[in-house]
């Protein structure tokens, strides 16, 4: 009955006026970072600086599916350990993040994506990592209610199926690891903005805040969406745009969808919420910039998409879609870095579509290079020095434009 | 008839006297008792009548209890007649959650209803509500995790709790027929849309309407009139309802004078307001309708925000009782479906309208044994008052409801009073409760208006509008209709001014540039503004609200709900504010407010205003939560609309579907990937290898840039020297990105001074004008660049006969002294069609590319295949040439590049003119740096050991064939090193080849390369390949020269 005993989550503390380690952004990431630096390395004078509240960014906005399939090595390797953490953290943190390990079916719909689900299938299994390559029949079985005949535009030509995959309650890994955080020592204050960046001989020393300045030894930037104007209030630009990108969830129905399906080909995710709504998200608007405002084209992109992938959606009614900021790299690979320039400044962004399932990986790599200076073998594909030097990862297959890189 | 085009007003007349359980249809009263309409609900036959929404058919025929609730299987009833809450989600032929309030009644229909195993009156999981307390807010967080093999057996068991409506993802339940019917969609412009068509709406839109502006008004409802339709109070010697009938035939006769500048669509909510005032909705068909229901988007210059108010709930003990409904809900199921709401009734109201719904309903024949009103004494109508005390009704000020009795539903309430002590108990079947009105503040929240809580009317009002955006009507405190029409018109006037001020705006802008002289337009100007000004501020203003934020005697442990749709009780509140959810937008998530099919429509402000007493802030510290569109819920058929595929088709389609070609959406286009079952396409490849082979070819990108710069633009985009580019000659080049990666490659001629043809692959037909103009920008240079993709067609014949083939359709010289390997010719086909013709060599045989205008494509087609009839002549599809060219080595964008690898990389680094810095070739830079890099991946061939046919003597490769297939990756010890792009067997080698990214130093020519697949965990395939320099297939290249 321990569940009965209400308690405050996290704590109220005190602004001090200097931590050993500042965090920018109360969103999964910072949170996680905090919490392992106390976990792994002992450091308890740690605040987590939100200007909204927390989880407000992406960390609450996102369609909440976690996934291993990715299609290097380097990345797979992040969110396998990734994929791992949420039934610990779950433990750790004795809150439940309501990890639903229902497996991912990614579609595809042309002779070329066969190939292309070969390639992740072999990348994946070589690496331990299960995922399977599937014919249509397949993915109906996988999923029934999928439209495998010829009368969609796109007709699914094969699937890959990713049993370790699955969606988890996104703002119970936020609250998690706020309390997680805060019991071990770290303050989280929320409503107080950052407005510049102290340095002094190379060094920074701390950050103004909307609430005051605070001074700090070591400063982790892992504000999403708006780390490149953070990163900029200290002259680093960074090769990342902030795109919108919307979700939507319909009206509520009793289980019947009982994985994550996914189409490149239609741009769309689909999955049903613990709560039984069907979230579906879709692909980036294509202007840089910094709003959040949904617009009705998505609305309806979706739902064209929807309806020729699973008929059976058609009389299903939309019940809300809202947008959040993702932070692009022109790779779609992170950058997490602690060479910047300045000394005791670290960031960790450019997370674009991935920020949500990465959180607590990164965070837990993010605290042992703080908290050690050194970079730790996990993080070397990640550094900022690959765009200067064209050695861009292959998350993507293709030569993708998003933003303006070109 | 379209929408637009229905009777908004009509009141059906003549009607038979009322059946039984039905009240006398009034003059208000919308149903037609001589069209019953037989229907089902659970399996048994229910009559209602034309008119009806499925709700009030089942209300009048008994029914109380609609369904069950989400978290406790609390009994649910008709709450609010408009769709505010789930409680009457119900399962209509066989689509869930559909509105039983406000989804019109049809015969035939079936109806169940949710979250309950057939009948809601008993439920197995009734139990449930007595354990609330073992459910504090959140209370899922914190258990079921442990022990951690435990957690899946409770997700199952609470994703099985969770969800209301059953969907059938196979067979669609029976509602196959009902979610089907036609989708249509409309695309809208106007001048002055209007949210809304009550009085202030309709007057907006009439003030628009007079001043010649396109209007477009939008009504959710299936008549015009809001609050003013069922109301029959006498107002200046007319009853109200008439007054709103009488702006309606206004607004319609103004529409039938010109039915193209006034449209009025009912039946029509509106979910959203998004950028640039564009307004979204749909419409429900009735009647002449010839959809079931329309998508439609209108872009308007200005925005009229007349939406109107809905009850805010009382937050009570036991308010969700079936019995215990919105002030609304009673009165319009009195007056608008003569359904009596109840036998006995008590009223807990928070304002006039409160108390003129009571004393309507006393008039009716219910009766009522009492009215609080949550206002002090003295703040009421005082006619109201006494209308009511006349009929012996107690009034009593400063009470309110504290808690509803009974089990299924309301036996008895009890009022007390806010300040003091006391309470007095009431039988009653019947609790009409509210805490006066709210406006619909969605509307505002979705044009971008910043809102803060008003405490003179205690509701929201907008603090900001956006330019272009005018408010009207209820929703911003005026009662008085007088003043609400006035609203009206000053919102209708100030619209009209926006957009005539706009209007001259830019045509003064045309002006400036254009020479033009501007068009004064000054016809209606701030004088009708400040005249409507006048008038409104002559009326009387808004009126004090109500700000009780809950009913007395609330207890921390209360069952009184805040939000009904995911059981949120104030209880959660306090517990969600307890472990440190205290803000709004935080309880809202923690606890569950506001996010089911009601969204922020129920819960939003008292929440709001919850939470502010709660941490004890002043009750103007009340901040909603986020509002997200969309308003209304749409279905997905709905907002798919007729779902148009949009695609391009080439000249030729006709003539290829007629030789069996099978399609497949290649971007933009269709396009003939096979022409038979055989996906390997043998037949197709041994064709174009032994006789001719054709091929439609025409999304080719086909440009022409002509003007003094030309070269200077060739020379910045492709990455050769491009003063290369001779006349009847082809120069092959690519371009690249700023990364250095292949982005397009092509042929270009150069065809006059500073005039050059040029093509690029079907993919990038689109971008490449834009790629030119951009990495142009800054030079000022003079040229322009014509897309002639779409304008001319393209037939490739490929194969040792295809000079045979096309010497018999041309008199020029074809031969190859005369039209040598990479020539370029202007020839004429048949009788007299000019062709661009183009010798190349992309599959690796002789091969003739003939570029003709697309209208003289099938004349073309239809001379090559006669003449090539001798030869052998096949059509070949995508795959064959996909196939023919990777034989050559040829690379294919996206197949044997990708992110990680530059021209260079790939091999094609000889195309680089790298002593050219001057042009500022775009790529080259990165390509200077990366081209020593060390550990970058390379393109390479090879030929995979053994004969290649696989073990069962297979050759298509894949599981059990021993051979592998694209995207197998390549290994080395322990490392993924590279991976294959494309491997074939090859009929003309008699081997199976392929090429391969792997990283560089892992193996060099004539190493061995490990090929791995594994399409399912645990099968493993692994065969090895020998590294051989491409082309593959007739490496000297003799073939297209000969």
């Amino acid at each position: 009955m321990n569940w009965l005993r209400l308690r405050r989550l996290w704590r109220p503390a005190p602004l001090k006026r200097h931590y050993d380690t500042v965090i920018i952004g109360g969103g999964v990431h910072g949170l996680a970072t905090a919490y392992y630096l106390n976990r792994d390395f002992g450091i308890t004078d740690v605040a987590i600086l939100e200007s909204q509240y927390i989880g407000f960014g992406g960390s609450g906005r996102n369609t909440a599916i976690v996934r291993a399939n990715q299609r290097t090595a380097e990345n797979v390797r992040l969110y396998e350990e990734g994929l791992r953490l949420w039934a610990v953290l779950t433990d750790e943190l004795d809150f439940n993040l309501m990890f639903f390990n229902c497996g991912n079916l990614s579609l595809g719909h042309s002779e070329a994506s066969v190939g292309a689900f070969r390639m992740l299938a072999g990348t994946h299994n070589f690496l331990g990592v299960k995922s399977e390559l599937l014919d249509p029949q397949q993915c109906a079985e996988v999923i029934p209610g999928l439209d495998i005949s010829d009368r969609p535009r796109f007709p699914i030509q094969a699937g890959l199926y990713h049993p370790p995959g699955g969606i988890v309650r996104h703002d119970a890994v936020v609250w998690g690891l706020a309390k997680g955080a805060s019991a071990r020592g770290a303050h989280i204050h929320q409503g107080c903005e950052v407005r510049g960046i102290e340095t002094d001989g190379g060094r920074v020393t701390g950050v103004r805040t909307s609430l005051g300045d605070i001074g700090c030894n070591r400063l982790g930037i892992m504000a999403g969406g708006y780390s490149t104007a953070i990163a900029a209030m200290v002259g680093i630009e960074l090769p990342i745009h902030p795109l919108t990108i919307q979700a939507m969830v319909t009206h509520p129905l009793k289980p019947f969808l009982h994985h994550v399906f996914s189409s490149n080909g239609y741009h769309v995710y689909a999955n049903q919420t613990l709560k039984g709504e069907i979230a579906t998200g879709a692909h980036m608007d294509p202007q840089v910039n910094y709003t959040t405002d949904a617009t009705a084209y998505y609305l309806k992109h979706q739902a064209e998409a929807l309806v020729e992938l699973m008929p059976a959606l058609r009389g299903v009614r939309f019940m809300r879609i809202w947008a959040g900021l993702a932070d692009m790299t022109p790779d779609m690979a992170p950058i997490m870095e602690g060479e910047l320039g300045w000394d005791g400044l670290y960031l960790d962004a450019g997370w674009g579509y991935f920020g949500f399932k990465s959180g607590p990986v990164a965070g837990k790599y993010m605290a042992e290079y703080m908290a050690s200076g050194e970079r730790p073998e996990m993080l070397k594909a990640f550094q900022l020095k690959r765009f200067l030097e064209n050695r861009y990862s292959g998350e993507t297959a293709a030569v993708m434009k998003y933003g303006h890189w070109d | 008839m379209g929408m637009g085009d229905r009777d908004g007003a009509g009141v059906v007349a003549d009607r038979a006297g009322p059946p039984e359980g039905r009240l006398p249809g009034g003059p208000t009263c919308r149903v037609d008792f001589s069209r019953p309409l037989d229907f089902t609900f659970l399996g048994r036959p229910v009559t209602g009548f034309a008119g009806d929404t499925v709700a009030s058919a089942l209300y009048a025929a008994g029914v109380r209890i609609f369904g069950r609730s989400l978290k406790y299987h609390r009994p649910r009833g008709l709450y609010s007649m408009d769709g505010e809450s789930s409680n009457t989600l119900m399962r209509i032929d066989g689509v869930p959650n559909e509105c039983a309030e406000t989804t019109e009644l049809r015969a035939g229909m079936s109806v169940r209803a949710q979250n309950v195993r057939g009948d809601p009156r008993r439920d197995v999981f009734g139990f449930l509500d007595a354990f609330d307390r073992m459910m504090p807010a959140g209370f899922y967080y914190r258990v079921f995790h442990r022990p951690r093999r435990a957690w899946p057996i409770f997700q199952n068991g609470l994703r099985r709790m969770a969800g209301t409506g059953v969907l059938d993802p196979v067979g669609f339940g029976d509602g196959g027929r009902a979610e089907s019917g036609v989708r249509a969609e409309r695309y809208l412009n106007a001048d002055v849309a209007v949210i809304g068509g009550g009085a202030g709406g309709m007057a907006a839109a009439l003030a628009a309407a007079e001043s010649g502006l396109r209007v477009c008004l939008f009504e959710r409802r299936g008549w015009l009139g809001g609050h003013l339709d069922w109301r029959t109070r006498d107002f200046d010697g007319v009853a109200l309802h008439r007054r709103g009938e009488a702006l309606a035939a206004r607004l319609l006769e103004a529409r039938s004078r010109s039915p193209e500048i006034v449209k009025v669509f009912t039946s029509s909510p509106v979910t959203g307001v998004w950028g640039e005032n564009l307004v979204t909705g749909f419409t429900v068909g009735t009647g002449d309708d010839p959809f079931r229901e329309c998508h439609w988007e209108c872009r308007a210059e200005t925005v009229v925000v007349a939406a109107g108010c809905m009850d805010r709930p009382l937050v009570f003990n036991q308010n969700d009782r079936p019995g215990v409904m919105q002030v609304g809900a009673a009165w319009r199921l009195a007056r608008t479906y003569a359904v009596r709401p109840g036998g006995v009734a008590v009223f807990s109201v928070g304002d006039d309208l409160g108390l003129e719904a009571a004393a309507d309903l006393a008039e009716l024949g219910v009766e009522i044994r009492a009215v609080a009103d949550a206002r002090e004494v003295g703040r009421q109508d005082a006619e109201l008052v006494a209308a009511l005390e006349e009929r012996g009704i107690p009034v009593l000020s400063g009470w309110a409801a504290s808690r509803a009795m009974g089990r299924g539903q309301v036996k008895a309430c009890e009022l007390r009073p806010l300040n003091g002590t006391g309470s007095r108990r009431f039988r009653c079947d019947l609790l009409v409760a509210n805490a006066g009105m709210q406006p619909r503040i969605g509307v505002l929240a979705s044009v971008g208006a910043r809102l803060a809580y008003c405490s003179h009317t205690h509701g929201y009002r907008p603090i900001e509008l956006p330019p272009g955006v005018f408010l009207a009507g209820s929703m911003t405190g005026l009662r008085d209709p007088r003043s609400i029409e006035a609203s009206g018109r000053l919102a209708g006037h100030g619209a009209v001014t926006c957009c005539l001020d706009g209007a001259q705006e830019r045509a003064g802008k045309a002006a400036a540039t254009g020479g033009r002289e501007a068009e004064a337009t000054d016809r209606h100007g701030a004088a009708s503004v400040a005249t409507a000004r006048r008038d409104a501020d002559a009326l009387p203003g808004p009126v004090a609200g109500c700000g009780i934020r809950h009913g007395p005697g609330i207890g921390r442990g209360a069952k009184a709900f805040v939000d009904l749709d995911e059981d949120g009780t104030y209880k959660n509140v306090v517990e969600s504010a307890r472990q440190g959810f205290d803000v709004p937008e935080l309880a809202k998530r923690f606890g569950g407010f506001g996010l089911g099919p009601g969204q922020y429509r129920v819960a939003g402000q008292n929440l709001a205003m919850i939470m502010a007493e709660m941490r004890g802030d002043p009750v103007e510290a009340a901040t909603p939560t986020t509002m997200r569109p969309p308003l209304a819920p749409p279905s997905l058929a709905t907002v798919a609309g007729p779902n148009h595929d949009v695609h391009k088709r080439t000249p030729l389609h006709g003539e290829l579907a007629g030789l069996g070609a099978i399609f497949r959406r290649a971007g933009a286009w269709e396009r003939a990937r096979h022409f038979s079952e055989d996906r390997a396409c043998r037949d197709e490849i041994r064709n174009v290898r032994r006789n001719v082979g054709i091929l439609d070819s025409s999304p080719l990108g086909k440009f022409r840039i002509f003007g003094p710069d030309a070269l200077e633009a060739l020379q910045r985009v492709y990455i050769s020297d491009m003063r290369g580019a001779r006349r009847g000659r082809c120069k092959y080049s690519a371009m690249c990105n700023d990364m250095g990666q292949l982005v397009d490659d092509g042929l270009v001629v150069r065809e006059g001074e500073n005039d050059y043809y040029l093509t690029t692959s079907s993919g990038r037909a689109g971008p490449t004008v834009e790629w030119f103009r951009y990495h142009t920008r800054y030079d000022g240079w003079d040229y322009n660049l014509v897309n002639l993709t779409d304008v001319l067609g393209s037939l490739n014949i490929a194969g040792p006969n295809a000079r045979k083939v096309l010497d018999r359709v041309t008199d020029s010289d074809v031969s190859n002294g005369g039209f040598p390997y990479l020539g370029c010719r202007r020839i004429t086909i048949g009788d007299g069609v000019e062709a661009r013709c183009l010798r190349l060599g992309f599959v690796g045989e002789l091969s003739f590319e003939l570029h003709v205008p697309s209208s003289y494509c099938r004349y073309v087609w239809d001379l090559l295949i006669e003449a090539g009839a001798d030869f052998g002549i096949r059509p070949f599809g995508l795959e064959a040439q996909y196939c023919l060219r990777a034989e050559k080595g040829h690379v294919i964008i996206g197949a044997e590049s990708e992110a990680r690898v530059t021209l260079t990389d790939i091999g094609m680094g000889w195309l680089w003119d790298r002593e050219d810095t001057a042009s500022q070739k775009v790529g080259a830079p990165a390509l200077r740096a990366c081209e020593k890099q060390p550990g970058r991946m390379k393109l390479v061939g090879f030929r995979v050991d053994g004969s290649g046919r696989g073990r069962n003597g297979r050759d298509g490769g894949g599981p059990g064939s021993g051979s592998p297939r694209d995207g197998a990756v390549v290994v080395d010890g322990g490392e993924i090193v590279g991976y294959v792009c494309t491997t074939r067997r090859s009929e003309a080698l008699g081997w199976r080849y392929g090429m391969a990214l792997v990283r560089e130093g892992v193996v060099g020519l004539g190493g061995r390369l490990l090929i791995r697949q594994e399409e399912s965990p645990g099968r493993p395939e692994i065969c090895t390949a020998t590294v051989v320099p491409p082309p593959f297939y007739d490496p000297e290249g003799g073939k297209p020269r000969s």
